[in-house]
């Protein structure tokens, strides 16, 4: 018998702002509505049991909560977190979990918080902060449908992306990662990073099915995920279609990366 | 003495624009001639606050102002005293302005004796500079919209920076079940720590919602003994020595004998009975019982104060339309939420809800908030209640509800406020009440419907803020 889903949140209680639990909640019900068997696993401070996971998730925390989580980050979890990616295991990491995924994230005041270094991208804290509706044309390799992704994100860092990486999309409306090279988030295999709140899940289901298919194929321990029975989207799809024509209506006002 | 020109102008000028406003019926003019009046003179504040002789009393916190202030003004003035005060929630500092213009003479006097505003937290400060209170009311800090007030932390300090700002002789009430405030209010003179020790209504856990879990000293975990609501309960830190501070006042027990009722007793042998329901209300109640106390207020003049009150603007009001009795239910954040719920489901047993969640800027535009409010307390509760899904981001609603649990045929998605409204109608039968939960402007958009119906009137009518 196959032993349930295993996901992982990692400091549910310290970064758990932005109601981001709502992507624990998309994956554990689409699971739970194919009849598959899910443990939501806590992750917590000091050693843990990241390894045995096959999705790992981590959102954003007010910052008193994210400095002391970086710290605990790089000094118990950094050689698990990398045997979990390289093993295959799925990653979502939101806005303050985004940033800790590459090498470090500087400050206003120039201090510099080691990230996990398991991605090559590098973050700092901005002028202002963006906050607003965002849409995102969501990379081809993801073959979502609708090809986009809705989200809200308020943010006062910004990301950039090594040469060998790419974004999770690129922007329609809103900042996304720094206003600048038009990206949204990073996607690397099966390691997803983004700054879209919303929550992001819930109404961009066919990215929900892509996590959880990748998580899935970990379990199995099979190379290429295997496509999941389809669900009734209605309600999903409606919000997602309203959410983007709310953006839509925004687009000029909300912060518009220069493309190059 | 030689009247202030220059305050005289304002108070005019304000007072005409007020007039002007409401000719041109732009929202009952609460804040505009605050705007007018400080564009003439930007001290009008400031020179009007001293002349209240009662002195002036502020009420902020996340949750729970507007009930709170509407208490304590309405049991100063059952003592004979006339009160001015911001009833129609406009409690940024012009606001506050346009109050104390609206109840000045000509001359730049106040025709009141005292004042009671509630202050938005962020306004807090300015506030203390310009009014000089002699008490401040701190009711709690729970989660708000985050992407208008920045994150909570940075809400507590600015708080407490506006509190070590008083002057002398001031007094603090402050709800230190609540470790934000208890640890922003730590050491200040004036404290009057208060709380709740009843053990009737505890929830099992901290709530999803909750958001002090680590000790606002040392950043160790808290360890809580009794969770009354979100966060607030007793507590003490893990690692060091902060605690819950023994409370001055105490509410010993909580009884809920209605949805819209409740009998407190104090520590100090009270017996208050108010009609607004809910335990968050009794945080509200009590603190403004405590404020009257520190006041000098006796405790029969108190209580009476207490029981005159009735609940405004959407704070479980309730009205009839198209044949159905409505509860009102204004929620604004996840721990607000949570408590409306809470009290719908287990002191009303409603049936029927209509939610409605708007994204506007006063509601707070990002709506992940809902993913915090356990909404799965409608798929658990043993009613089956059914849902109308209203507002700007009642799809979010109905996504938010799905995956709650709810089976879709019992919500039902209507953005329309007026078609929401008739739906809720048709869908409760003729003997209940229909529980209407809103944020602040979807609240406002079912107001409006309602009273085209004819069903309320406008809610500024009560705001002494717009004579």
């Amino acid at each position: 018998m196959t032993r349930p889903l295993r996901i992982g949140h990692l400091y549910p209680d310290a970064m758990n702002i932005y109601g981001d639990i709502g992507n624990i909640r998309a994956l554990q019900q689409r699971a739970r509505w194919r009849g598959v068997d899910v443990e939501v696993v806590a992750i917590e401070a000091g050693p843990a049991e990241i390894a045995a996971c096959d999705i790992l998730f981590m959102g954003g925390g007010q910052d008193r909560d994210q400095s002391r989580i970086f710290r605990d980050f790089t000094d118990f979890k950094r050689s698990d977190m990398e045997r979990a990616v390289n093993d295959g295991a799925a990653v979502l990491a939101v806005c303050g979990g985004y940033q800790l995924l590459g090498h470090h994230y500087t400050d206003a005041d120039g201090n510099q918080l080691e990230g996990l270094g398991i991605l090559d991208l590098r973050s700092s804290a901005g002028h202002d902060r963006w906050i607003g509706n965002v849409v995102v044309e969501a990379a081809e390799e993801l073959h979502l449908q609708p090809g986009t992704l809705v989200g809200f994100e308020n943010h006062g860092g910004r990301t950039w992306l090594g040469p060998g990486l790419r974004p999770l999309g690129r922007v329609v409306v809103g900042g996304g990662n720094n206003g600048e090279d038009g990206g949204e988030g990073v996607l690397h295999g099966r390691v997803i990073g983004t700054y879209l709140h919303g929550s992001l899940l819930p109404k961009n289901p066919a990215l929900t099915d892509w996590v959880l298919a990748a998580g899935m194929a970990h379990r199995d321990g099979e190379g290429e995920p295997a496509t999941l029975s389809p669900l009734d989207d209605g309600a999903e799809l409606e919000a997602h279609r309203r959410a983007e024509d709310l953006a839509m209506g925004e687009r000029g006002r909300a912060p518009v990366p220069r493309r190059r | 003495m030689t009247p202030d020109l220059r305050l005289t102008a304002a108070v005019a000028s304000a007072k005409a624009a007020a007039a002007t406003s409401r000719l041109l019926r732009r929202g009952g003019g609460t804040t505009i001639p605050g705007d007018v009046a400080l564009a003439v003179d930007r001290g009008t504040l400031r020179k009007l606050a001293p002349k209240l002789r009662g002195g002036t009393v502020l009420v902020t916190g996340t949750n729970g102002k507007t009930t709170t202030t509407g208490i304590l003004a309405g049991a100063l003035e059952a003592s004979g005293e006339r009160v001015l005060t911001n009833r129609s929630g406009a409690n940024l500092v012009y606001g506050l302005v346009a109050a104390a213009v609206a109840d000045a003479d000509l001359r730049g006097r106040p025709r009141s004796h005292a004042a009671v505003f509630e202050v938005d937290e962020l306004h807090l400060d300015r506030a203390v500079e310009e009014t000089r209170p002699r008490m401040v009311v701190v009711l709690n800090l729970l989660r708000d919209q985050l992407d208008r007030s920045g994150e909570l932390e940075t809400t507590a300090a600015r708080i407490g920076d506006a509190l070590r700002k008083l002057p002398d002789g001031a007094r603090i009430v402050a709800n230190v079940d609540d470790p934000l405030v208890a640890g922003q209010v730590r050491g200040l003179t004036g404290l009057v720590p208060i709380g709740v020790d009843a053990t009737d209504f505890l929830l099992p856990g901290l709530p999803h919602a909750a958001d002090a879990r680590a000790c606002p000293v040392c950043n160790a975990p808290l360890a809580f003994s009794r969770v009354v609501l979100a966060h607030c309960g007793t507590y003490s830190c893990t690692s060091c020595d902060f605690a819950r501070p023994a409370p001055d006042y105490a509410l010993t027990r909580i009884k809920a004998p209605s949805i819209d009722t409740l009998d407190l007793d104090t520590s100090d042998g009270a017996h208050l009975h108010a009609h607004v329901g809910g335990v968050y209300n009794a945080y509200n109640v009590f603190a403004a019982y405590a404020a009257l106390r520190t006041l000098g207020v006796d405790q029969q003049q108190a209580a009476r104060g207490i029981e005159q009150f009735q609940p405004r603007f959407g704070r479980q009001e309730t009205l009839r339309l198209h044949g159905r009795t409505m509860r009102l239910l204004l929620a604004k954040n996840p721990a607000g939420f949570d408590e409306v719920l809470r009290t719908a489901d287990e002191l009303g047993h409603a049936t029927t809800y209509l939610i409605a969640i708007n994204d506007r800027v006063a509601d707070g535009r990002d709506v992940s908030w809902l993913w915090d409010v356990d909404f799965e307390r409608l798929a658990r509760t043993q009613s089956t209640p059914r849902i109308v899904a209203a507002g700007t981001r009642a799809h979010d609603l109905a996504v938010r509800l799905k995956y709650a649990g709810v089976p879709g045929e019992r919500i039902h998605v209507e953005t329309d406020p007026q078609r929401a409204l008739q739906h809720a109608a048709d869908t409760a039968t003729a003997i209940e009440e229909v529980a209407v939960l809103a944020t602040y402007t979807a609240m406002l958009d079912l107001r409006a419907v309602a009273e085209r119906a004819g069903a309320v009137a406008a809610f500024w009518q009560d705001g002494k803020a717009a004579p």
